[in-house]
């Protein structure tokens, strides 16, 4: 059967519908056509509508890009193009979650109680839950093993069952149609009625001259991994925050010296503030901006300004940690999804995001108080809306 | 002839228990040294990274990666 398309200069549409052809080797046949024209015209007369590409496969007009993605994700395309030894080699998800942090396997566990077809899709297991030794406020335990609590999560949701794609990172996302569509950097792609969002955060980087030159050769965002790498050493530890007190204490038995900066002052709970204070190797300069790291193959100092006086100083230190909170991952959706201006997706009460099968939950969206317990309930509700659309979908 | 593996690693590090984990799933053996503990491994660490204060640090034949890099390692590997 033959594939006409009709397609118009500067339609983004009409650009990835020939590419989705031309990738899958289906000839087409094209009619450029300009509003007003005869073609268009008649373009019109056939479809109904005058927005563009308009495709069909025979006499069949088939509609536009987002219904020529549904059908191959049902396998409909190649039975209509006559191609039916071309079986569509990827099925339909009900549900793609995206990122397995505890926002994600939660949401797994509920799309997956529904009887949803699920997909999960991250870079790795556990997220930011990975990135300290200890969780405390988690409920049901007064403090638990990092690794553990991820075990304990993982191994719940691999008690149901469910199809895995670990250790790659989504590289495009197609949210607008009924099928979404989501590409990894590798160009697998995959197809979901539903998108769950659960992609966290990741360490906000100072933005200062020497930092990422100096990655890895003193600089470090992971203070549980790096610490006990600078035994007797002095060290500098940026943020305020329980993070960054948190990487005070995963040094305060190794190095010699630890240096805390804040831009303010400090905000983390006082239980750790109290704690920080008392190891009495721990000298606080508060309101103090890092302005440059410096050293040539190794850190060997920082330098920052005082926002009160304005002086800028240095202290000779062998390790920078810096814990100044998160950056929310969120860049390849903020072409399609409203965000705020720190970068976190919106979402309703019911974890929507305004875009139809497309739900966020988790330290990735506007929702305030970065928690595990949080970001389950969040994932537990994303899950739920997910499955709610589905229903009434049909 | 197999490529001699080795990983740096230190107790508190999630990555290196993941790369370890990935090396195992590949079905690559490998030597695993705690660099937090071992001072002469920390310093042989540093030695072949090029001053590395950050791990892991894999080394793959005459491959050296720092951090956990999939993509790295799978080209080391081969
Ligand atoms: C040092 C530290 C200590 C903490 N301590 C506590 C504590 O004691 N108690 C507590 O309740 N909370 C704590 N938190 C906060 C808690 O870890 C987070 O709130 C929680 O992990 C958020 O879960 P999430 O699933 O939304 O996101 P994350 O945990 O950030 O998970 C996101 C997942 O998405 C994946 N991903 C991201 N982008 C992509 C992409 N493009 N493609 C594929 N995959 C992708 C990531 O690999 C990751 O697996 C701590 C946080 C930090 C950093």
């Amino acid at each position: 059967m033959n594939l006409l398309i009709y397609t118009m200069y500067g339609c983004p549409f009409c650009l990835h519908a020939k590419a989705f052809l031309q990738e899958r080797d289906i000839p087409f046949q094209e009619i450029v056509v300009t509003p007003g024209s005869e073609e268009w015209g008649r373009m019109r007369e056939k479809t109904g509508s005058g927005s563009l590409p308009q495709i069909f496969i025979g006499e069949e007009n088939v509609g536009g890009y987002a219904h020529l993605v549904h059908l191959e994700a049902t396998g409909a395309l190649y039975e209509k193009l006559g191609q039916t030894w071309r079986k569509s080699d990827t099925p339909l998800y009900d549900a793609i979650i995206l990122g397995a942090g505890p926002a994600g396997l939660s949401a797994a566990i509920y799309t997956i109680r529904k009887l949803m077809k699920t997909l999960i899709i991250s870079k790795d297991v556990g997220g930011q839950v990975t990135w300290t030794n200890d969780v405390d406020n988690y409920l049901g335990f007064s403090q638990v093993n990092a690794a553990e609590l991820v075990a304990k999560f993982e191994s719940h949701v691999k008690t149901f069952g469910v199809e895995r794609v670990i250790g790659k990172n989504v590289g495009a996302i197609d949210l607008a149609g009924r099928i979404k569509r989501v590409t990894l950097e590798d160009g697998k792609t995959y197809y979901g009625k539903t998108v769950v969002i659960a992609t966290g955060g990741s360490h906000r980087p100072l933005n200062v001259p020497g930092e990422k030159e100096l990655l890895a050769k003193g600089v470090s965002y992971c203070s549980t991994c790096d610490a006990p790498l600078f035994d007797d050493a002095d060290v500098a530890v940026v943020g305020g925050g329980n993070s960054a007190l948190e990487a005070v204490l995963d040094l305060v038995n190794i190095a010699r010296r630890i240096y805390l900066i804040s831009l303010t002052p400090l905000t983390g709970d006082s239980f750790y503030q109290e704690k920080v204070r008392h190891s009495g190797k721990v000298e606080i300069f508060t309101e103090c901006r890092p302005t440059r790291i410096l050293g040539d193959n190794m850190v060997q100092g920082i330098e920052y300004q005082s926002l009160k006086t304005g002086e800028i100083h240095t202290i000779d230190v062998e390790g920078v940690f810096v814990e100044i909170g998160l950056l929310p991952n969120s860049s390849i959706f903020i072409d399609t999804l409203a965000t705020n201006r720190k970068g976190e997706i919106l979402v309703d009460k019911e974890c929507r995001t305004g875009m139809a099968g497309v739900f966020a939950c988790g330290d990735v969206t506007d929702v305030p108080y970065k928690q595990v317990v949080v970001a389950v309930g969040e994932g537990a509700k994303a899950a739920l809306s997910a499955y709610e659309y589905l229903l009434n979908q049909k | 002839m197999e490529k001699k593996v080795k990983i740096y690693t230190t107790s508190g590090c999630h990555y290196c228990q993941q790369a370890k984990e990935f090396l195992t799933e590949k079905g690559v053996e490998f030597e695993s040294c705690d660099v937090g503990a071992d001072k002469a491994a920390f310093q042989e660490m540093k030695k072949i990274s090029g001053g590395a204060r950050s791990v892991p640090v894999i080394s793959i034949g005459d491959w050296v990666i720092v951090g956990f890099e999939r993509e790295e390692i799978e080209k080391a590997l081969k």
